[in-house]
């Protein structure tokens, strides 16, 4: 069951991971990194460091999204 | 054919690192050297010698203390390198004009639908909590997960949403002009004060004293280490949000 | 014979599954529904009303206890957060100037 939920984790963490890098549009490709960080958040958790969870949780999922957001507000939203 | 390349390229990156991974011991084998070295001194005692509940805690500020010190510098370092790409574009007058005008710049700057009444009163309502939940999440650090750094984004967060509900003149108290610089410096020169007050002790730089009866004094140390990396790691996201928005 | 045991277990389940459920729906809602206002009221239910109950099922199963006080406060902090956050969506599509959908127009999205 333990390995399940690690495997539709990760599963879902390659499949985000994806999305960022093909995403054309910054702003949602902001959005589906922070989701990426929620995923790895929830594995590190997971895999019993939740040290690094609340780090991840934090900083990847809350503050960098905000700066990723505020960079996208002063430049351009699409990908050239 | 280029496409191609990049596949090619992509095996061959990708081979060495499953093969490299294939050939990792089972996770969790108490045989290996992870388990077997020095890990089972720090759990067994880490707790007395380290002063922290926490051992992650422990590991991270005593026994490995002089790594997080070289992180802080590598996180101040990246704050400096993006204040220097932030502001190099403009031109700016000297002192303390340099600040009037930063400040006049970012109250020019096109006004924006006014924030949501609800939005900011949730915020102004969740504020305290969430100030409550960093400073528990950073003095806990002994004792349950998490810390200095967890507890500095969190600080730095709650600091970025309430500049955008209330804007960045009520805000600006929080981060008082003189004392930005500390701030920003804080997590690097409480590793230098508390490095040297360990040296004073034990003749070794961050050196943590070692007799049980000086637990108090370990404790102290971890305290004033964490509170130090929170406040800095809040400073340097406030200002590289503040300085990201000015304009 | 019904101990308490049994009722604290048959609440927990009926709070889950209604947590449960309400996620479903607000996740079909998310994929199936026309624009962006009827999207966003479609996720702000599943996270408002799933979330919190889910959280309801864990404190009445965890019982009295230091934990259950933090998975209340959880709750509060989501039933209060979520809303706030699907206005705030909202408010800001609205005044970009999101046009909501209509029936007769067909697609807009």
């Amino acid at each position: 069951m333990s390995a399940v939920f690690d495997i539709m984790l990760l599963v879902f963490l390659i499949v985000t991971a994806l999305a960022v890098a093909r995403a054309k549009d910054l702003l949602g490709a902001a959005i589906l990194f922070s989701s990426y960080s929620l995923m790895m958040c929830l594995l590190w958790q997971h895999r019993g460091a939740p040290d690094v969870a609340m780090t991840e949780a934090a900083v990847g999922a809350g503050i960098t999204t905000v700066l990723f957001l505020v960079a996208i507000g002063r430049t351009t939203r699409r990908e050239k | 054919m280029k496409k191609a390349f990049v596949a090619a390229l992509l095996i061959l990156t990708a081979m060495p690192l499953l093969i490299g991974v294939a050939a990792l011991p089972p996770h969790g084998d108490p045989d290996t050297p992870v388990h077997t070295h020095i890990s089972a001194r720090y759990l067994e005692e880490g707790r007395e010698e380290a002063g922290a509940d926490n051992i992650v805690t422990g590991v991270l500020l005593n026994y490995r203390g002089l790594d997080t010190a070289g992180e802080v510098t590598v996180i101040f370092t990246a704050l400096m390198a993006g204040l220097a790409v932030l502001i190099s574009h403009k031109k700016q007058p000297e002192g303390d004009a340099a600040y009037d005008a930063a400040e006049a710049a970012a109250e020019d700057a096109p006004v924006r639908a006014p924030v949501s009444p609800v939005v900011s009163f949730v915020v102004r309502l969740l504020a305290p909590f969430i100030a409550l939940f960093a400073v528990y999440v950073i003095v806990n650090g002994h004792v349950t997960p998490g810390g200095g750094f967890q507890g500095g984004a969190i600080l730095g967060a709650l600091f970025i949403a309430l500049t955008i509900v209330l804007g960045r003149e009520r805000t600006r108290t929080l981060m008082p002009r003189l004392a930005q610089p500390w701030m920003q410096g804080a997590a690097l020169l409480t590793f230098v004060g508390v490095g040297i007050v360990g040296g004073a002790l034990t003749g070794y730089f961050l050196g943590f004293p070692a007799d049980a009866s000086l637990h108090l004094a370990r404790k102290l140390m971890m305290l004033v280490l964490e509170a130090g990396i929170g406040l800095g790691g809040a400073a340097v996201f406030a200002t590289l949000f503040l300085q990201m928005e000015a304009e | 014979m019904i101990s308490a045991v049994d009722i604290r277990n048959a609440v927990t389940v009926v709070l889950a599954a209604v947590g449960a459920l309400f996620f479903l729906i607000g996740t079909i809602g998310l994929v199936r529904l026309p624009d962006f206002y009827a999207r966003t009221h479609a996720a702000t239910k599943c996270d408002t009303v799933g979330a919190g109950s889910l959280l309801l099922a864990l404190a009445v199963f965890n019982g009295v206890d230091v934990s259950t006080l933090k998975i209340i406060a959880l709750a509060g902090l989501v039933l209060l957060s979520s809303p706030t956050i699907g206005h705030a969506l909202a408010r800001a599509a609205h005044r970009t100037g999101v046009a909501p959908w209509q029936a007769r127009k067909g697609r807009t999205s």
